[in-house]
């Protein structure tokens, strides 16, 4: 178990490690930016979907000839990484729009790649579950996957999109199954752990990663359900990958029994069905997702959102939420009165932590997040 | 996204023509409407700036607007006040400021004039007021400390935030009494409550949760028209198509609303109407063609409040007529209601920091800049034929469109208005409007061969804006500008 | 049974500061040096409350450290905890019926909410240096004042300004344009202190303002700011000479209820 771990760390700490590999394989890779992109298309292309969520080891410089400060550092980090060469083994990089932050972004991404690399533009609909959003979203797809054939000058087949999709589902699901047994096991599966065992799938190609990750989960399965003495606390926000900050819940025997992480959970919630069109099988996953900072909740009178995360802390087992504030993500910041309203309401306590990727001294998150154990 | 604010000039205060005053008018009447139709028991809702209104006009739906009321409020210099209501609230500060004004307010928060409590007198702010002046009109100096006596009459309270819902609930007496009396009563501060919202996205995403967080604190119906970004100059048909079924959605929805059927000619009135206003409001925008221009640019912003607020109804598309002729007067005499000589024009990019108008106005009156351009222009002066370029004319918002429109939008005016620099208002209250403004400015110095310059500001919330930067961008850009028309004078 | 000695220990960002307590109800030594982590003033801060006690470490049944500097006395210490639940401790302490304490460090603002001498919840403010302490030292170099001075030169103001920039650098720029128009710098003094009441009380909002209120930390010694807030919230708030050591008193107490449950 110790070598599988240690190999999903070993991943997830070197993304360009992992470019490099593919690249030497012969792969083609398709850079994929947050959120909701159908990574199941390049896959299904023969290509390996690359995530690109920013970085924790790197500094806003170049990105600053497009970027005012006020921007999320995932966003401005991604410039970054493309602007410096760090992600010149890409043969592509799809760019979603779902955020204010997001749109603008594609179009500094298109004009700073040039003829450097394709950019591949994706726009959702909010109106999505209707009989028209459905079709406009396998319209989008449809432009996704022909500038996909565009880079390996192949068609992508029905059959392979449906190969794709089965692939995808299974590592939903074994996702899925070890956020749970992580909770069962978070002796062994710390936050550090269980953050790098997620974050490794952004970098792998999906069947070889469901394969490790299913043998983690039955080896987990196999351990005795652990006492946990300390305290167990849900997680939300979009990404909080820092070690030194997923180290500050070590040290204070936080444990996470669940998540509403748009790194982690919120992508892999919902599955494609298997026995239809795979292009609107595609656009029915988008479709499905719901209770989600990013997209229009269709019921918006009601507090959905904020109740479903409610549920999950209690369901969980959790004594309380820890939300990682991504700094200028106006989604997540309109969302939170009413996803603390119905924390209230469900007398779960919580905090919210505001984090960056440039954030480099953690004090005051530490010194939040040890109060907050305290208090528990 | 507008507001009709007594521009900083004196002149223009005492000096409105019945073209300017048409246009006051009508947006006073729709917020004077909308308050009648509330007392009369009617159904009021609430739109984003670029939602299309044609639809709610076919069901004669009275209609308000929040960005409009935001920058309102902001200009009244209540924007701080309710920014910091929302962040009690629990909206981050990073948030639009419009948002934030108008979430406070839809949660019933109201900016009031500080009370006492003890004595129910109004607690006045030493610093407000104007110079006491002697019957000579020279400014009477305090013999004490030296300053200048402030004239009690033109002195005010402190703003606070009250509650309305607290309020209501407050036993009959003088303490509820005097607290309601305290409450402004400028017509932003007394818009009525929501019952159905109106969202569009092609303004910014933002707009999408921010309409949902009303509809959940009011328990009432939202239609949501999504635009998805575009990436191309061209509207592809699929976006089109997407688009046009939810109008229909939307025409169903509003039915059960209102409880009417859909009128089809009603609908094709405020068509014509809209184009009607579209046009007189292009033909308003061109006079910033001439050289000097026979107004201020900055006017634009205000008479913006009439494209948001009523494009659908016959009175703006009159204003807008009135305006364009007493304009053409102007062009004839050399005559010009901007109160100095134009040295310079420019464009000016961005929403305005409208709490800091007269911080904004100053630099660029002293250095004798007008600002002859506006995106405002271009970007709501559509003008449709049938539905399918209706939807396709509500694809192209200011923020919902790819680069090459926002340049060439940008740039058209620019050469048409015959711009000798660029001001860009890095406006922390709009990501999606700021977020290519770097790639933008490269372009327009490229293109153009004018120079730019930025400043950092926001639309509503004062506490993000700071003149003394102001000023220096503004004297960097006129010195770049001057050494520019120099060379070019020079060249010939 | 014998007599307990528990020592606390607060290692701030600006400041040291430790308390010795007999029995957990006597200070028997206190010190405070003027510089924090990171520093040679921790070691001198302890070496002098054991001096002001008449004690040696050996003394000491139980030690607790708690401030920003709290993990570098671990070789020390018995345990660290958070300042949060010190200064809760610390304020149920000096203050029976404490039911918030707000307390303005260096570098943190911090708004506690107590129910029966316990911690509840809390917030802390978010990125940016406004409405802190180096915010105070920033304004006062700015002003060319001393930071003890601030209170008394912001109770001669007369026609105070407004000072509303959220951030510490158009905050500074706004105090320049107003000592470059020839405002009293004391009118300016006051609307600095405004400006930090006016963030904290959106901090204290979030938790609910409930009564009583106490501040700690050396802000609380700014009868300025003090003032300010009680206008903000419209509540009487408490201060206590102690203020700056409340941190290490709430450690100390927290030492000895380690010794009772060992």
């Amino acid at each position: 178990m110790e070598t599988i771990i240690n190999e999903f760390k070993e991943i997830a700490a070197n993304p360009k490690k992992q470019l490099a590999m593919y690249k030497k394989q012969g792969k083609k890779i398709i850079g994929v930016l947050p959120y909701y992109a159908p990574e199941e298309l390049v896959f299904a292309a023969g290509m390996v979907p690359f995530g690109v969520w920013g970085s924790n080891n790197k500094n806003i410089s170049r990105a600053k000839e497009y970027c005012a400060t006020f921007y999320c550092t995932i966003a401005q980090l991604s410039l970054e990484m493309l602007l410096d060469g760090s992600l010149d083994d890409l043969s592509g990089i799809i760019t979603p729009t779902i955020c204010d932050t997001l749109r603008p972004m594609s179009q500094n991404i298109r004009v700073a790649m040039g003829d450097k690399m394709p950019v591949i533009f994706l726009a959702h609909p909010q109106n999505r579950a209707t009989s028209y959003g459905l079709k406009f979203s396998v319209n989008q797809y449809t432009n996704v996957k022909k500038e996909l054939e565009k880079i390996t000058g192949k068609e992508i087949t029905d059959a392979d999109i449906l190969e794709s999709i089965k692939i995808y589902n299974a590592s939903r699901k074994a996702r899925r199954e070890f956020v749970k047994l992580a909770s069962e096991h978070c002796d062994v599966i710390k936050p550090t752990v269980r953050s790098a065992v997620l974050k490794a799938a952004f970098f792998m190609l999906k069947d070889e990663y469901t394969a490790k990750l299913e043998e983690l989960n039955q080896k987990l399965a196999a351990l005795p359900i652990c006492k946990w003495h300390g305290k167990k606390i849900v997680t939300s926000g979009i990404i909080y990958d820092n070690p030194v900050l997923l180290a500050a819940l070590e040290d204070n025997d936080i444990a996470i029994a669940a998540d509403d992480v748009a790194y982690e959970s919120r992508a892999f919630r919902i599955d494609a069905p298997e026995d239809i069109d795979p292009m609107m099988a595609l656009a029915k996953q988008f479709a499905n997702i719901d209770c989600d900072v990013l997209l229009y909740d269709a019921e918006s009178a009601k507090n959905n959102r904020g109740e479903f995360v409610a549920k999950m802390v209690k369901d969980s087992g959790a004594k309380g939420l820890i939300l990682f504030m991504q700094q200028f993500c106006d989604p997540e910041e309109m969302e939170y009165p009413y996803l603390k309203k119905a924390l209230e309401a469900a007398h779960i306590p919580h905090i919210k932590i505001g984090i960056d990727q440039q954030m480099h001294d953690f004090g005051q998150a530490k010194t939040a997040i040890q109060a907050f154990a305290e208090s528990l | 996204m507008s507001e009709e604010v007594k521009v900083p000039v004196k002149a223009a205060k005492t000096e409105v023509s019945p073209g300017v005053q048409a246009l006051r008018d009508v947006v006073e009447n729709v917020y004077a409407e909308a308050r009648e139709a509330k007392k009369r028991g009617e159904l009021v809702g609430w739109s984003s700036s670029k939602f299309p209104c044609e639809l709610a006009e076919a069901f004669g739906l009275h209609v308000v607007y929040p960005e409009n009321q935001a920058a309102g409020i902001a200009a009244n210099r209540d924007g701080e006040v309710m920014c910091q209501a929302a962040e009690d609230l629990g909206y981050d500060n990073d948030i639009c400021g419009y948002a934030r004004i108008s979430l406070a307010y839809a949660a019933g928060k109201r900016a009031a004039k500080k009370l006492d409590s003890a004595t129910g007198q109004y607690v006045i702010d030493p610093n407000s007021g104007k110079p006491l002046k002697d019957d000579s009109g020279k400014i009477v100096i305090d013999t004490v400390t030296g300053k200048p006596k402030k004239d009690p009459k033109t002195m005010k309270p402190f703003t606070v935030v009250d509650d309305l819902n607290e309020i209501a609930k407050l036993p009959e007496g003088e303490e509820k009494e005097r607290r309601t009396a305290a409450l402004k009563s400028y017509r932003q501060m007394v818009m009525p409550q929501p019952d159905f919202v109106l969202c569009c996205n092609n303004i910014c995403n933002c707009m999408t949760k921010w309409y949902e967080n009303i509809a959940r604190m009011h328990n009432i119906p939202l239609i949501m028209i999504d635009i998805p970004y575009n990436n191309t100059v061209e509207v592809e048909n699929a976006n089109i198509e997407y688009i046009r079924c939810q109008f229909e959605d939307a025409i169903k929805k509003l039915e059960e609303i209102s409880g009417r059927k859909f009128d089809e000619e009603r609908f094709e009135k405020a068509c014509a109407n809209a184009n009607r206003t579209a046009k007189a409001w292009l033909k308003v925008c061109d006079f910033l063609q001439y050289k000097p221009a026979p107004m201020s640019g900055f006017d634009l912003f205000n008479h913006m409040a009439d494209v948001v607020t009523a494009r659908g109804k016959v009175q703006a598309a009159d204003a807008f007529e009135l305006l364009a002729t007493e304009l053409e007067e102007k062009v004839k005499t050399g005559g010009s209601t901007l109160p100095f000589p134009e040295k310079y024009r420019i464009m000016f990019e961005g929403i305005p920091c409208w709490p800091k108008l007269p911080d904004l106005f100053k630099p660029l009156k002293e250095n004798g800049v007008n600002v002859t351009a506006v995106v405002y222009a271009p970007a709501f002066g559509f003008v449709y034929n049938g539905l399918d370029e209706m939807v396709r004319a509500y694809c192209k918002a200011p923020n919902s469109v790819c680069i090459e429109q926002g340049v060439a939008w940008r740039e058209g005016i620019c050469r048409d208005n015959k711009v000798d620099g660029v001001l860009v208002h890095y406006n922390r209250s709009c990501k999606p409007w700021s977020g290519y403004m770097a790639e933008m400015q490269r372009r327009f110095t490229k293109d153009l061969g004018v120079p730019c310059a930025g400043f950092d500001g926001d639309q509503a919330d004062p506490r993000n804006f700071n003149a003394a930067q102001y000023e220096t961008r503004v004297q960097g850009l006129v010195e770049a500008m001057e050494v520019n028309k120099k060379v070019r004078e020079g060249g010939k | 049974m014998s007599t307990k000695y528990t020592l606390g220990i607060d290692i701030g960002s600006t400041a040291s500061k430790c308390i010795i307590l007999k029995d957990g109800k006597e200070i028997i030594g206190k010190s405070l040096i003027d510089v924090g982590a990171g520093t040679s003033g921790p070691q001198r801060a302890i070496d002098e409350v054991l001096r002001d006690a008449g004690k040696t470490l050996d003394d000491m049944t139980y030690i607790l450290a708690t401030g920003y500097g709290r993990n570098a006395l671990m070789n020390l210490a018995c345990k660290q905890m958070s300042e949060l639940s010190c200064h809760a401790k610390g304020a149920a302490f000096l203050f029976h019926n404490v039911h918030t304490v707000i307390d303005i460090g260096g570098q943190d603002v911090k708004v506690l909410h107590i129910e029966n001498g316990v911690m509840v919840n809390f917030q802390m403010n978010d990125k940016c240096a406004a409405g802190t302490g180096r915010f105070l030292d920033v304004m006062a170099r700015v002003l060319e004042v001393k930071v003890a001075d601030l209170a008394k030169l912001g109770a001669m103001s007369t026609h105070r300004v407004a000072i509303s920039s959220t951030c510490t650098v158009f905050a500074e720029s706004e105090v320049i344009s107003q000592l470059s128009m020839g405002t009293d710098k004391c009118d300016i003094i006051e609307g600095i202190h405004h400006s930090i009441a006016n963030r904290v009380t959106g901090l204290v909002r979030r938790v609910g303002v409930l009564p009583d209120i106490v501040m700690t930390g050396g802000v609380a010694q700014n009868f300025g700011v003090v003032k300010a807030l009680e206008e903000e919230l419209g509540q009487k708030i408490h201060t206590s000479p102690l203020t700056q050591y409340v941190g290490a008193l709430g450690a100390a107490l927290l030492a000895y209820q380690e010794t009772i449950e060992e």
